[in-house]
């Protein structure tokens, strides 16, 4: 029989309250990822491997009445090796009239859906191929962002405008010698159909010096349907997420490459703790002329708890033709201590 | 020449004029006052519709709640969707029954609303569990246990008591807010305590034939109601908090069920029947669907209904049972 008031419980009064103002909860929260890998591929002379993909820390807590931090400190998994660097490191401020939001430091940029969200958070073992050309492992900058909440009220709004340095993170941008900063807007809109179901659009431009010292400009479009009912969403949930990328890369004042990206996934959970994801990315490269890249995959999940999860399935990709595919089979284990913060809706 | 008049009610350009400017100035003064009246309304958003039940018998008609969570859905897993900032964007009060109850969607509404007010710490920001006499806090935490709630079991709001004591957390940042409508708030919190306590009389002589009634629950979160009404839980369907049934925690169920000769097992609307209908088969115990919450059933329309509709279920489910 499950033990739920043992002898570690005790009943009080107000030793609650007792126990929040003298912990020492002037502490950040402090949480950590880890995110273990193993996959066989068709394609190269090895086939398997094993490896922790990284470990992600998260340091975050209120400053002062004014603003929050958060700090992301990752071990990256690269050849066997673990290699630490900082992702994210930013302040955000909680309380600026005329409903803004300014948030600085390194940040994930507001470019789309999965951009801003961790790879761990995501219901694929591998980002899209699209995702991937676009915007290599992120597209992570460091300047300001100045959010709006659009005051409608109707349904909600949000616009993004940011300012960054140049990203040396992404294939498409770079740090320019020139006063020219990475200049990106993103404006969300999400509607809720009924108390069970939501729908997001969303619509970003980015524009930024490319490692030419050319031009990059990219546009996404972004669509997420969700569908949870209220009464029952621990045991169901369906969710379509769509975004569309579309580049032009200038190679010199009078050439540029046009290229354009997509992903599409759906998400059903078919049990409590099961949930089954089926996942089209196609791609061309926003450098290369013809090259096109496309992948399928369907990963089954099983989320033992909010604070672990083990997602394996199969994925198809090929490159050009046919001829250059590669079949893989990937796993991937997630798991969380510490007091992780909740992820965007 | 002198215009001729052919209406008797004809009015010259100018009196035309004037009496267009007299009727404009008369309907924004008009409007005026009703957007005062309305903007007088302290607008609250809640995390739980308990919490805005309890606000409305406080706060009467000087407050407007919103409350995010429904009463059928499981507090404890409530999407944070971006359309909850709008309505928290404009709040002058934030109400939480907090204990972390909400921490995987609350705290992150909260900080994205942009709204100084209602920012912990600030004048807006309400804990209702401020005063409460926690249970089950425990000594030691561990995720080992499941998904534990470290500073107490966060359900005290089903204990109609300590649903005075919430009134009063809530009377007191009213009037913090707007000490004109102090007497008001009073006024209405003496008469939300005399009603629990008059109701609270009632509730327990239904319940006294059954105290010390043996019962089985879903998830524990019946702690402060058993504690009330004379009720003792001895197992869980989950084998611990946040996990869902398992074959051998069924097992171990139906075996005590047996052994004890346990009348009812007590399901929330949030919950799949599946695991309570195995445990009901193989030993005949009754299942009870109680509400955790104002909104759980079409007929729990306020706080006070939460305890007469489970009072009710629960008496005549006890009653059946001992008549067979």
């Amino acid at each position: 029989m499950g033990e739920q008031e043992d002898q570690n419980t005790q009943s009080t009064s107000n030793s609650g309250q007792a126990v929040r103002a003298t912990s020492a909860n002037l502490n950040p929260d402090i949480s950590a990822i880890g995110d273990f890998r193993s996959f066989y591929t068709s394609d190269g002379s090895r086939n398997w491997d094993a490896y922790v993909q990284g470990v992600e820390l998260n340091f975050s807590s209120a400053i002062d009445p004014y603003a929050k931090a958060e700090f992301y400190p990752v071990f990256e998994g690269e050849g066997g090796e673990l290699n630490a660097k900082i992702e994210e490191v930013y302040l955000q401020s909680l309380s600026l009239p005329y409903n803004l939001q300014l948030k600085a430091g390194k940040f994930r940029q507001a470019f789309g859906r999965i951009n801003t969200v961790h790879r761990h958070a995501l219901p694929v073992i591998d980002v899209p191929v699209a995702y991937e050309n676009f915007f290599g492992e992120a597209l992570i900058d460091q300047g300001f962002s100045l959010s709006w909440l659009i005051p409608n009220q109707s349904f909600y709004q949000e616009l993004i405008v940011e300012g960054t340095r140049g990203s040396e993170e992404s294939p498409l941008f770079a740090y320019s010698e020139e006063n020219q900063p990475q200049l990106l807007a993103h404006l969300k809109n999400f509607w809720e159909l009924n108390e069970n179901s939501t729908l997001e659009l969303g619509l970003t431009g980015a524009i930024g010096d490319n490692e030419v010292s050319q031009k990059t400009r990219i546009g996404g479009i972004d669509i997420t349907y969700k569908w949870s009912p209220i009464r029952y969403n621990t045991y169901q949930s369906f969710e379509w997420q769509t975004e569309f990328y579309f580049s032009e890369f200038e190679q010199s004042p009078t050439e540029a490459i046009n290229a354009w990206g997509m992903y599409s996934w759906m998400q059903y959970q078919l049990s409590r703790r099961w949930y089954l994801t089926g996942m089209y990315s196609y791609s061309e490269n926003p450098q290369l002329v013809d090259f096109e890249e496309q992948a399928i995959s369907a990963t089954f999940g099983w989320y033992a708890t909010e604070f672990q999860k083990l997602e394996f399935g199969p994925k198809l990709s090929t490159q050009n033709s046919f001829s250059d595919s590669a079949f893989s089979g990937l796993f991937r284990w997630v798991f969380v201590i510490g007091s992780h913060g909740a992820h965007q809706y | 020449m002198e215009p001729i008049n052919i209406n008797p009610f004809y009015y010259s350009i100018s009196q035309v004029f004037i009496m267009k400017k007299i009727t404009i100035l008369l309907l924004s003064f008009l409007f005026t006052i009703i957007s005062f009246t309305a903007e007088a309304q302290i607008r609250v958003v809640t995390t739980l519709p308990d919490l805005a039940s309890i606000t409305r018998h406080v706060g009467g008609d000087r407050v407007d709640v919103f409350a995010i969570a429904k009463g059928y859905q499981n507090p404890h897993f409530v999407d944070p969707k971006p359309s909850y900032i709008v309505k928290l964007s404009r709040a002058d009060m934030f109400i939480t029954v907090g204990l972390d109850l909400e921490i995987g969607w609350a705290p992150q509404l909260v900080q994205s609303s942009r709204n100084n007010k209602i920012q912990r710490g600030n004048a807006g920001y309400v804990d209702a569990s401020e005063g409460i006499s926690l249970l089950q806090v425990p000594s030691s935490t561990s995720r080992e246990e499941g998904d534990i709630h470290i500073y107490g079991n966060p359900h005290y709001w089903l204990d109609p008591v300590r649903g005075k004591q919430v009134a009063e957390t809530i009377y007191h940042h009213l009037s913090d807010i707007s000490p004109e409508n102090e007497a008001l708030f009073r006024k209405n919190l003496e008469s939300f305590k005399q009603e629990i306590d008059e109701r609270l009389n009632d509730w327990q002589q239904k319940m006294e034939p059954f105290k010390g009634t043996k019962i089985i629950a879903y998830h524990n979160e019946w702690v402060y109601f058993e504690e009330r009404f004379g009720l003792e839980i001895v197992g869980f369907l989950e084998p611990k908090p946040g996990i869902p049934p398992t074959p051998s925690q069924l097992v171990s169920v139906i075996q005590k069920v047996k052994n004890d000769n346990i009348p009812v097992l007590i399901n929330s609307p949030y919950f799949s029947s599946k695991s309570p209908e195995v445990v009901a088969r193989n030993t005949g115990v009754e299942i009870v669907k109680l509400a955790t919450m104002t909104g759980g059933y079409d007929e729990i329309e306020n706080y006070f209904d939460l305890f007469e509709y489970n009072i009710n279920a629960l008496t005549e489910s006890l009653k059946n049972r001992q008549a067979n």
